[in-house]
């Protein structure tokens, strides 16, 4: 894999480039990314088919092992990795290590494993078997096993066991690859561990930016599995800000979690590149759509006169919306107006308002599917939103539109 | 131009010249359809996680939504204002709806049958209501299906006894107050229902009158019920001989493999069960040797297909071995196996609309109950059915 930034604007913001990754040398993928974010192989809700109604897919799929690693076996019997055994061999695969909207118990890990939590229970993983995992896997990156069962609470001790362990995975797992030639494909990404401790954040970054990993993943501030909601503080971006400082400017960094479009951006700011789109599956598992506006081309009068897709309908502007609507909600029982007016996906093509309603008020299977599709839809049209603003200096432009919705107060939905 | 008295037209393909089963065409508002045909059910104007796009991809003409459950939610009046169910769901192809009879017989304790309707206690506020031929059919109006059915007088298939005989005549009565307020007859085809239980004498009867009514279609109802299979397939002859050639059959509630095989050799045209999108949900794929559990450890290892004949997405894109890992915990897996079902349910149909128009029909019987039944175990009331109708099982 290689990476390169094009352009820093507005501070920190990185618009960059990932290039030669994995089985897909030609393709060149833009940064900030929002990866395709799967449950055990597939979007969640979607097969083949209706995946293959957005059209605007990310190529590269994240799986988060821990709902995958028991099934290595199999993997190493059917030879031809992860990406055929699931079918989305059209993706290149990035491998997590945890998936981002479900929370990790924590307590589990140790000196010598992390543990892996899937259908069957508890797995321990310990280098030598996460190399083999990850052999049978054949993914085109994967994240290095991580000890991120630290949070705000964590003590000073707890974060430092948290970097000593993740780094010596991380020397064990890049010994091990050398000798195996089936990863010699597969890029890399070191975990950056260390809790809200800054000295142990510091030395993470160093000592794994030191070992000539190809990327990072940081991680290790919360691990709940719901929306990441740590920008609001400044304990946080202190941080992060003094953690990022200490990764080289061209290695990718990945943050992964469910990420509110505002946090995106802070997150932008801040330097990291690749995201996933966990939020657009936690949204829809509440009924909701995504409505937020991230057409900052507009101008301000436009966006006031343009009502649909708001909570609250009447002399709606920007601010006072909320990212999303639920549609259980009574009020769009009757509502034959398209989720989210203008919007080119298939489901605001094809449903209303009122059908969604009721395929959610009966708890239709097919709620889902429509959910997803229009949120994948618009949470992926946000980011290209994010690289164009980049590209255009706009960014602020574009920050200015979600803060008006993120000071709805029904934003936290 | 004359007034039209129906919203179908049938042709007839093809005979088979051993048995009774046949080959049709029939054409409905929104879709032409072939006979034999199995219906999926979408209960609640949604087919389990299928968007129309899927069932089109599948070459499904006709599925059917449920009267009870689409009349409590949405409810007409919403259906109306969105122009029915076709446009609600956007499902542009041919629809049929029950009378919403049954559901209150089967899923509520507390119904009651008066000559007025079913008297049932609501299972969301309690409160009592009443369900009478003329509802059922405003209703039904509402939804705006291509072919209805009228309210009949449920009774189990296994009550016995005067009840079964009050039950044919009632239905009889309200066939006719259904036709009375039928408000669509130019676009949406209403079939009467035979009933009579388990009893020659009140099915020939039923069908009898009912025949007499200038109707589109009819129905045989009341049977799949939990009863003998001896008496289940006696009762489907008995009504097929009673109804006339010209007119599509439709025997309700029956889906699995070896009751469509025997039921079209009987002479039925239209089926429809929940069977194979139901046990989809519990991880079951339909194959020509009956259904397979896709939770079973043996398909742990298993890099095949489901069917690898089969030309549905899910066998053209995952492995058996894939599905084994997702059936029951992710949702997509439901999705995957309802349309392998679906596909699976279709193709049947298809190769036995196929085989009656070649003139092979007999040998299609034979070879698909020598490949369900590879020990020759075949029960003896399909034996017994097919013998009716001339065929010896290999």
């Amino acid at each position: 894999m290689k990476f390169s930034v094009e352009k820093i604007v507005h501070g920190g913001c990185r618009l960059g480039l990932l290039h030669e990754v994995g089985k897909l040398q030609s393709v060149t993928v833009e940064t900030p990314l929002c990866l395709l974010h799967t449950k055990a192989g597939s979007a969640p809700n979607l097969s083949m088919d209706t995946l293959g109604y957005i059209q605007n897919l990310p190529p590269i799929a994240l799986m988060p092992l821990n709902l995958l690693a028991e099934h290595h076996e199999t993997l190493e019997e059917y030879k031809k990795g992860i990406a055929d055994f699931t079918a989305m061999k059209d993706f290149l695969i990035c491998c997590s290590l945890q998936d981002p909207c479900t929370a990790v118990p924590s307590g589990y890990n140790d000196k010598t494993s992390v543990a892996l939590w899937g259908r069957a229970g508890k797995m321990k993983v310990d280098p030598e078997l996460f190399v083999k995992i990850q052999e049978a896997f054949q993914p085109d990156w994967f994240q290095c096993l991580g000890d991120s069962d630290t949070n705000k609470d964590s003590s000073k001790k707890r974060s430092k066991k948290a970097v000593d362990n993740t780094l010596n995975f991380l020397d064990e797992i890049l010994k091990r690859r050398k000798s195996s030639e089936i990863l010699q494909q597969s890029s890399v990404f070191g975990s950056i561990e260390g809790g809200f401790n800054q000295f142990e954040r510091e030395r993470s970054a160093k000592e794994t930016a030191a070992r000539g990993v190809d990327g990072f993943a940081i991680e290790g501030f919360q691990s709940d599995g719901q929306e990441f909601r740590q920008f609001h503080e400044k304990e946080f971006t202190d941080i992060l800000g003094l953690t990022l400082k200490h990764l080289p400017e061209d290695k990718p960094r990945m943050m992964l979690g469910v990420w509110r479009p505002d946090s995106v951006l802070q997150a932008v700011s801040a330097g990291i590149d690749i995201f996933d789109s966990s939020y657009a599956y936690s949204v829809s598992e509440k009924g909701r759509a995504l409505v937020f506006d991230f057409d900052y081309h507009k101008k301000h009068w436009e966006s006031i006169t343009d009502d649909d897709g708001s909570e609250n309908s009447k002399n709606a502007t920007t601010t006072g919306r909320g990212f999303s609507v639920d549609l259980k909600d009574s009020r769009y029982k009757d509502d034959f107006s398209p989720v989210l007016k203008g919007c080119g996906c298939y489901t605001c093509k094809t449903y209303t308002r009122a059908y969604l309603n009721h395929l959610l008020t009966t708890s239709e299977l097919q709620s889902g599917v429509l959910l997803m599709v229009h949120n994948l839809h618009h949470y992926f049209g946000f980011f290209e939103a994010i690289r164009q603003s980049l590209r255009e200096d706009k960014f602020q432009q574009l920050q200015q539109l979600i803060d008006g919705h993120s000071r709805s107060p029904s934003a936290d939905r | 131009m004359a007034a039209k008295h129906s919203a179908l037209s049938l042709k007839v393909l093809a005979e088979c010249p051993v048995t009774k089963a046949r080959a049709c065409e029939m054409i409905l508002p929104h879709a032409t359809v072939n006979t034999p045909v199995f219906m999926p059910v979408g209960t609640q104007g949604s087919m389990k996680g299928l968007v129309p796009d899927q069932l089109r991809d599948l070459d499904c003409r006709l599925i059917l939504g449920n009267t009870y459950h689409l009349g409590h939610r949405p409810g007409p009046e919403l259906l109306e204002k969105a122009g029915g169910l076709h446009s609600f769901m956007q499902w542009d192809r041919a629809l049929l709806t029950d009378s919403g009879g049954f559901q209150m017989v089967s899923l509520l304790d507390l119904a009651e049958i008066t000559e007025e309707g079913v008297k049932f206690k609501s299972p969301h506020d309690g409160s009592m209501m009443l369900l009478t031929p003329e509802h059922s059919i405003g209703i039904q109006n509402a939804i705006g299906a291509d072919i209805i059915m009228q309210l009949d007088d449920v009774v189990s298939s296994t009550v016995t006894g005067p009840r079964v005989e009050e039950a044919m005549h009632r239905t009889i009565r309200w066939l006719d107050r259904c036709l009375a307020v039928h408000k669509r007859p130019h676009d949406q085809n209403i079939f009467p229902i035979v009933q009579g239980g388990l009893d020659e004498d009140l099915r020939r009867q039923c069908a009898r009158e009912l025949v007499k009514r200038d109707v589109p279609g009819f129905a045989i109802g009341g049977l799949s019920g939990g009863e003998e299979k001896q008496h289940f397939w006696r009762m489907v002859t008995v009504s097929t001989d009673e109804l006339p050639n010209n007119k599509p059959r439709y025997l309700m509630g029956v889906g699995f493999a070896v009751d469509l095989v025997v039921c079209v050799a009987l002479g039925c045209d239209m089926f429809d069960c929940v069977f194979p999108t139901r046990t989809a949900r519990f991880g079951c794929a339909l194959v020509s040797t009956g259904q397979i559990n896709l939770k079973n450890k043996t398909f742990a290892k298993d890099f095949q297909p489901i069917d690898k004949d089969c030309p549905c997405s899910t066998c053209q894109t995952y492995t058996r071995a894939y599905l084994h890992t997702v059936v029951t915990f992710e949702t997509v897996a439901c999705t995957l196996l309802t349309v392998h079902n679906i596909a699976y349910q279709l193709r049947l149909m298809r190769s036995m609309h196929e085989s009656i128009i070649a003139g092979q029909f007999p040998e299609f019987v034979q070879t698909f109950f020598k490949d369900m039944f590879p020990k020759k175990n075949y029960p003896d009331w399909a034996v017994d059915a097919l013998s009716s109708v001339n065929i010896t099982l290999l």
